[in-house]
């Protein structure tokens, strides 16, 4: 379990982080949302010792993190950074070197990772001379390379094309199901929501929402009912005492209910007024749920 | 995983990549040739001076293979031409092919003045041989003219290998000086490019700053000190071949304690351009960061060979033990004149007193002002932040 424990920051009087906590469990995609500025990146520097925490810590498998801990955390910065000349293989057996790995291990991982990225052939190349799509591929193997029990990534998806994403959200996959914990932050929340396990929403500092996706859906207070009855005014709906009616258009009624569990009797008010095309809750999407999240 | 480990792997990509920059080596290979053009240059003045030649017309039998004896006692290196004719030689002359003439054994040609000593070696030998006719022909065996040998022994020894040490000391001292400043640029880069790079960020989530600041002052080390043996031994060897210097232990000696004067000045000098060059996010900025210690190094080599003209002055007593300054006064006072061993080893102790307290003060700059995005850091507030460790 990757823990953050009660971290507190501030940079002069500005109160960057307060009292964030949330875990990651082995194996387990973990999406950190929040808008610019919320203080993410300040959470996984932190993590990482390249920024101290006022108050507060972050353990992993109950040991707080320290330099040998470090070592097996694969970190993807959210400002990229390799070395512009040299090759990509060479600064990757690097990387794994100085996380602990011997040479041939270091090697052999480097080699794999650069052909599974289909880069084997440029492998020799200055980093500098890849295009900016494929310098973003090596600095992700360069997070991946010596085989970390930890993933800490920020922003890995951003400046990526659909297929570079597909491409990258396979890789973390493949990793969670070795029993990696994988912590990314992003801000495109409908990959986040297609990807995570779990969520996290920081505003302003604070940990607003946090847990599975289904959990954020049931805490949602303004839970809809969705109802289709094609070509039919929602006039029916308005009669009911014990709902509103949110939206009214083209048949589709949103409705929100004062006691959810009375969902069959909206059932049976809108089999009664014609014929019922769907019927079900409505999911609210993650862009809805951070959007109350971060309001509230 | 050890700390020597880590700082041995930073190292050894130092050098790797250093090698591999044909900027990096075109430099080195023109320092080197710098420093054997200024060799050859000395061997050139010194071995112009002690090279004659001399046309010989007519005059006694073995007068060519006297006079080359003769010069060589003067310490000049004699080549002996013989003309047939007396205009031929004054020719000779005339077009400076040759220093002096001499007809029949009775008059000296030269252009415009004579050479004491060779003027000394032509006289010694016309009138050896002159002699040795004349006790001939009073029938006395010409054996009696057979030189004794002297044994020499010296009271005071060496004021010439004094001025060799002297001269060995102030090419190194130059060697040094050049080395450092080049040296150091390279270090401030490569710590600018990392930063500028941001791959800073990567490498502090696994390795200390004292770690990354160590394998770049040992990696870039390693190759400076290469470079100054090959220089030294590439000159050393030349110097004796040409009989530039004729004592090579002594040399040899000067040359060991400027190596040993290099690995501590290295280290100090080094530290302080990484700590620089961490100051600033560009390397556009650097040369303004870097001004200051330029300018020390500058001073200590122009102290340096005030020290040369006068040891035991007070300027260079006090400069030798000033860390920075020291690294290139001190060996300059050890070679010229006697300096007491205390003095030695207190200049040592302030040397490393200061490379102990750059490291430790420098490493909390480095991680500060690393982690520092864009611009130029103060360095006051790079010393503020503080990096879990």
């Amino acid at each position: 379990m990757l823990e953050f424990d009660g971290l507190r920051k501030s940079y002069g009087t500005n109160l960057v982080l307060d009292d964030v906590s949330f875990a990651v469990a082995p194996g387990q995609m973990y999406g950190f949302c929040g808008a610019n500025g919320a203080g993410k990146t300040t959470t996984m520097r932190i993590a990482l010792g390249l920024a101290r925490a006022d108050a507060g810590q972050v353990r992993w498998a109950g040991r707080t993190v320290d330099l040998e801990v470090r070592r097996r955390i694969g970190y993807m910065p959210e400002e990229r950074g390799l070395y512009p000349k040299m090759p990509a293989a060479e600064q990757l057996e690097y990387f794994a070197r100085l996380h602990g790995m011997n040479a041939a291990a270091a090697k052999k991982s480097a080699a794999e990772l650069l052909d599974g990225m289909g880069l084997g052939e440029r492998s020799k190349d200055a980093l500098e001379k890849l295009s900016l799509g494929n310098q973003q591929r090596v600095q992700l193997a360069a997070a991946l390379v010596s085989n970390p029990d930890v993933l800490i990534l920020d922003e890995p998806f951003s400046g990526l094309d659909p297929t570079g994403v597909d491409a990258l959200a396979g890789n973390l996959a493949e990793r969670r199901s070795r029993g990696v914990p994988v912590l990314f932050s992003s801000h495109q929340l409908d990959l986040v929501e297609r990807l995570c396990d779990a969520v996290g929403i920081l505003a302003g500092g604070k940990m607003v929402a946090s847990g599975t996706v289904d959990q954020l859906r049931e805490r949602e207070a303004d839970r809809q009912l969705r109802v289709v009855i094609p070509g039919c005014d929602g006039g029916w709906a308005r009669e009911l005492d014990f709902a509103h009616v949110a939206s009214d258009r083209d048949g589709e009624v949103l409705l929100q209910l004062d006691d959810p569990s009375r969902d069959q009797d909206v059932l049976s008010a809108a089999m009664a007024a014609g014929s019922v095309a769907q019927f079900g809750w409505r999911q609210p999407t993650l862009v809805e749920i951070f959007r109350e999240a971060v309001a509230a | 995983m050890t700390s020597s480990r880590i700082v041995g792997l930073i190292a050894r990509r130092e050098i790797r990549t250093r090698l591999k920059d044909k900027g990096f080596i075109a430099s080195s290979i023109f320092i080197i040739v710098l420093i054997m053009g200024s060799v050859v240059f000395q061997v050139l003045i010194q071995s112009g001076a002690s090279n004659v030649s001399v046309g010989v017309v007519g005059g006694p039998q073995k007068l060519s293979s006297a006079i080359t004896e003769q010069a060589a006692v003067f310490g000049l290196d004699a080549s002996v031409t013989e003309y047939d004719d007396e205009a031929d030689a004054r020719q000779a002359v005339e077009s400076e092919e040759i220093d002096a003439a001499v007809i029949d054994g009775e008059s000296v040609v030269v252009n415009e003045s004579l050479d004491d000593s060779l003027g000394a070696a032509i006289f010694g030998a016309v009138n050896g041989l002159v002699l040795a006719e004349r006790l001939a022909d009073a029938g006395v065996e010409p054996d009696i003219l057979a030189p004794v040998s002297l044994d020499v022994s010296a009271l005071q020894p060496a004021a010439d290998e004094a001025d060799e040490k002297g001269l060995v000391a102030f090419i190194s001292i130059l060697l040094l000086y050049t080395l450092l400043i080049f040296f150091g640029q390279f270090i401030a880069q490569g710590v600018v490019e990392e930063k500028a790079s941001r791959v800073i960020e990567v490498l502090l989530a696994a390795v200390k700053p004292w770690q990354l600041l160590a394998g770049k002052i040992i990696g870039l080390g390693v190759l400076a000190f290469a470079q100054l043996v090959i220089i030294f031994a590439a000159g050393l060897g030349g110097a004796s071949a040409f009989d530039v210097i004729t004592v090579p232990g002594a040399a040899i000696a000067t040359v060991v304690q400027v190596l040993g004067w290099f690995i501590l000045g290295f280290t100090l000098v080094a530290a302080l351009f990484a700590v620089c060059g961490a100051l600033v996010s560009r390397q556009e900025d650097l040369q303004s960061v870097l001004l200051p210690m330029t300018l020390i190094l500058v001073a200590a080599l122009v102290l340096a060979i005030t020290a040369g003209q006068n040891p035991t002055g007070t300027l260079a007593k006090v400069t030798s033990f000033i860390p920075v300054l020291s690294t290139m006064v001190m060996p300059v006072r050890v070679s010229t004149g006697s300096v007491a061993w205390w003095e030695i080893a207190l200049s040592v102790v302030a040397m490393l007193v200061a490379i102990a307290a750059t490291v430790r003060v420098g490493g909390r700059v480095y991680s500060g002002a690393l982690l520092g995005k864009g611009g130029r850091v103060k360095m006051k507030d790079a010393l503020a932040t503080e990096r879990v460790s």
